[in-house]
């Protein structure tokens, strides 16, 4: 019988990127259960907001994630235009989708880095990471920022692209679809990878229900849902794109689906350069919204990111309420950490793609 | 008197000198070097400076010596200058080039013996640092020892059963007139690098000191001038390691005395290198559970089959 | 949604007396129920509908109460608004049907104050382990916590 050891994992932990602290319970290389401590970038973002307007609101929400930041202002824009009646121009909704679109690819490339760090293929974290070079030119060409763009303002957007901004992207990510398809290739054949990540950290179907997990997540488990297409709205409702899924509900699978989610962000992008319709970019918004509520939904890289905002007739939110998709995944977590070995505990934590800045707020 | 004199000379040139610790010292340097740099290329990196394993071990002795309290600092510090020591003593009787300095029937049983006490002391280091991570990478290294050591040391005999000596000078010897052994028992070679990437706990078999599991390992409490001896140890045991299996499976006794030979040497070298740095940037970490399987259902069958090819080819 | 729908469970769960139905912006329907009915509630809506999704729960404080909502997606949105009192306000957690709900209601527990029985975990989900006395988005708060 063999002493059990408490190891921490956390909050500063080669694994991390962000602060959360683990506490796992280890026989030998076996981890019997772990607990969970969230709360140390907590800066209290709803409730500031509150003591804010709406337009200093804007940067704030921005703030929250680093990598996640434009589908939080554009979620947040798009709910306070919503209560105070404004119809936003056809164009500034497809560059906010452009940028959704780039920002999922960026974050999904860098957490196949991640991922193929924590389980020791340096090598594929160093190509990864230099093919998200890629998309952060873009992105700095576009925004002026490599990571936060601050694009948003309520009533529309504050860039514009001409036609041979669009070429260039439409060129740059030509360089990048290649390289996706050996990406995909490697962790679908080479099998150290496939040995690591395969059966690991598995939810099924009805886990992913009860848990409400949301995102590449309850994809690769086999839960249909995806905001894009199940919230109609301009611009998505007019570009065609595929919904991948599968069924099998371990890391694996979900490389595989954010891998493909990929592939179809590419496909929407250009979509999206063909389609640009002319016009305006933004309206003028009023500073003071009229009384009412608004529930509003949108798919960020990790799933659907829900905001609820309630207005009392003031130039500052009554409240604003912000539940970000890493939290049910969170929750799931205990559940997977249970009876595995202590070397699955880093493709188990990275699996879940953790962006705990969001998850704290 | 004077060959007294001559001998002791010519002892302490062997030690100190060539090839003994300066020597030793110089191509840990110049191997560690060219590592890194093969697996930044791999990498798409460009790699570190020339003079950035010097700089490494002179900044790490200048480093503060602390270790966590509870832990047994007098061993702590032993640990490494006993591998070291094993190591140095064992690089006596490895030929470089074809020339060694000590040489003896048996020698080939200890320097395995030998290059063995680094992975044992790893563990203790582990043992006496008080903290998880170090305990778990401490078990973790013994695990992975029981695993790789012995087809590592099936696929060694291999030679010695064809050089018909377990002397290692002898086994270079007959090389010169059969040929290299690689042609003969090419199997046993990859068992041979296999066990070797094992013993110096390189990438994918680093898992006693997986980052992104155990921080560090068994050496993750060690600092400033221990940690400064750690990893002269392990590059030296890297060094003395490849001299072992270029003598074992490419060998060639006459190679010092002539420049021609001795580049010969040098790109033997070289060449098995690049074979481990190619390894380490390939492959993904394993499994402690999936190396211990790997290991008994494949590896030591395999050695098993190549060490009775041998021996039938030999009758 | 179908009010008839939304009518069924209504009568399922014994609700008398009219109910505040609203639509909401972005497709949402809003449903005022007393607090006792809404673990029953959402038991039927996970009976009737196999695709349900609980997107958050939020805690508010209005002014004159505390409001808790359950927002779900059933194909549309569905949000179920509950009034609870200032004083030690307490409601049936839904843990027992969705786990999932543990930390929205820790949140809701920890920023408001409400208390939530059957609820396994109670511990302080983003608040410090070290903080005072105090819920962070009640209004009533007039003095900054430095922290």
């Amino acid at each position: 019988m063999m002493t059990k050891l408490k190891i921490p994992v956390g909050p500063h932990h080669p694994l991390l990127k962000e602060p959360i602290s683990f506490l796992l319970t280890v026989e030998g290389e076996r981890v019997l259960e772990s607990s969970m401590r969230l709360g140390y970038v907590h800066r209290g973002i709803e409730r500031l907001c509150q003591e804010r307007t709406y337009v200093q609101a804007v940067h704030l929400i921005e703030r929250i994630c680093g990598i996640c930041s434009h589908v939080h202002s554009t979620t947040y824009c798009h709910a306070v235009e919503t209560l105070l009646g404004l119809e936003v121009p056809l164009r500034a909704h497809y560059i906010r989708a452009l940028l959704c679109e780039l920002e999922r690819i960026h974050s999904h490339l860098l957490w196949l880095g991640v991922l193929a760090k924590n389980i020791g293929l340096d090598t594929v974290f160093m190509y990864t990471w230099r093919d998200r070079e890629i998309v952060l030119d873009i992105m700095e060409d576009l925004s002026g920022g490599r990571v936060s763009h601050a694009i948003n303002v309520i009533g529309g957007v504050k860039i514009d692209l001409d036609q041979k901004m669009m070429d260039i992207i439409i060129e740059k990510l030509e360089e990048l679809a290649p390289k996706l398809t050996i990406a995909l290739g490697l962790f679908e054949n080479e099998p150290t990878v496939s040995l690591r990540t395969q059966g690991i950290g598995v939810i099924t179907k009805e886990e992913a229900t009860r848990h409400c997990v949301v995102g590449p997540i309850a994809r690769a488990s086999g839960v249909d849902i995806d905001v894009r297409r199940d919230v109609p709205r301009p611009p998505y409702d007019r570009l065609e794109f595929n919904v991948v899924t599968h069924t099998d509900g371990d890391v694996w699978a979900r490389t595989l689906v954010r891998i493909m989610e990929t592939r179809e962000s590419h496909r929407l992008i250009q979509q999206i350069i063909s389609q640009l319709p002319s016009g305006d970019i933004a309206v003028k918004a009023k500073r003071r919204v009229p009384p009412g509520e608004v529930v509003c939904r949108f798919e960020a890289p990790r799933g659907e990111l829900f905001y609820y905002i309630r207005s009392d007739g003031s130039d500052q939110p009554a409240r604003i309420k912000i539940r970000t998709p890493t939290i049910p995944a969170l929750s799931t977590l205990p559940d997977q950490l249970r009876e595995v070995n202590l070397a699955d505990v880093p493709v188990i934590l990275s699996g879940v793609d953790l962006c705990i800045a969001c998850a704290d707020r | 008197m004077m060959d007294i004199i001559a001998d002791v000379m010519k002892s302490l040139f062997n030690l100190l000198i060539f090839p003994g610790f300066a020597f030793l010292l110089f191509c840990s340097w110049v191997f560690d070097w060219l590592d890194r740099k093969i697996i930044a290329r791999f990498q798409g990196r460009v790699g570190p400076p020339w003079y950035q394993p010097v700089a490494d071990f002179i900044k790490l002795l200048g480093k503060e010596d602390v270790m966590p309290i509870g832990s047994q600092t007098f061993v702590a510090l032993l640990l490494p200058v006993i591998s070291l020591a094993s190591v140095l003593t064992a690089s006596l009787y490895v030929p470089v080039a074809g020339y060694s300095a000590l040489s003896f029937e048996g020698d080939f049983i200890v320097v395995l013996f030998l290059l063995s006490i680094p992975t044992l002391a790893y563990f203790l280091a582990g043992w006496v640092s008080v903290g998880v991570y170090s305990i778990l990478g401490g078990n973790r290294s013994l695990l992975q020892y029981f695993s790789y050591e012995v087809p590592f040391m099936l696929a060694l005999s291999g030679p010695a059963i064809m050089g018909g000596s377990w002397q290692i000078g002898q086994i270079v010897s007959v090389q010169n007139n059969l040929g290299w052994f690689i042609f003969f028992q090419p199997l046993g070679f990859v068992l041979a690098l296999i066990g070797l990437i094992g013993k110096l706990k390189r990438d994918p078999l680093d898992i006693p000191k997986a980052k992104s599991e155990i921080v560090a390992g068994p050496l993750t409490e060690f600092t400033g001038r221990k940690l400064a001896l750690w990893h002269m140890t392990i590059n030296m045991q890297t060094v003395v390691g490849m001299f072992l299996l270029v003598s074992l499976f490419l060998g060639n006794a006459q190679a010092l005395h002539d420049i021609f030979g001795v580049l010969v040497f040098i790109v033997k070298v070289l060449i098995l290198l690049s074979l481990l740095s190619t390894a380490s940037s390939l492959f993904a970490r394993l499994r402690i559970d999936q190396l211990a399987g790997f290991a008994w259902k494949i590896l030591v069958p395999l050695s098993l089959l190549q060490l009775a090819f041998i021996i039938l080819m030999g009758v | 949604m179908e009010l008839n729908w939304l009518q069924d469970i209504l009568q399922k769960v014994e609700c008398v007396g009219p109910v505040d139905i609203r639509r909401l912006p972005e497709d949402e329907t809003w449903v005022v129920i007393p607090f006792d009915k809404v673990f029953d509630f959402v038991k039927y809506i996970m009976e009737d509908d196999s695709t349900w999704h609980l997107s958050a729960i939020t805690g508010q404080d209005t002014g004159s109460q505390i409001e808790l909502l359950y927002h779900f997606w059933l194909g549309h949105g569905l949000t179920l608004c509950t009034r609870l009192a200032y004083e030690n306000p307490q409601i049936k957690s839904i843990t027992a049907l969705i786990p999932g709900a543990a930390f929205y209601e820790r949140e809701a527990a920890e920023m408001l104050g409400i208390g939530f029985t059957e609820l396994k975990d109670k511990s302080f989900l983003l608040l410090p382990d070290a903080w005072g006395k105090g819920w962070p988005l009640r209004k009533e708060k007039k003095e900054k916590h430095d922290d």
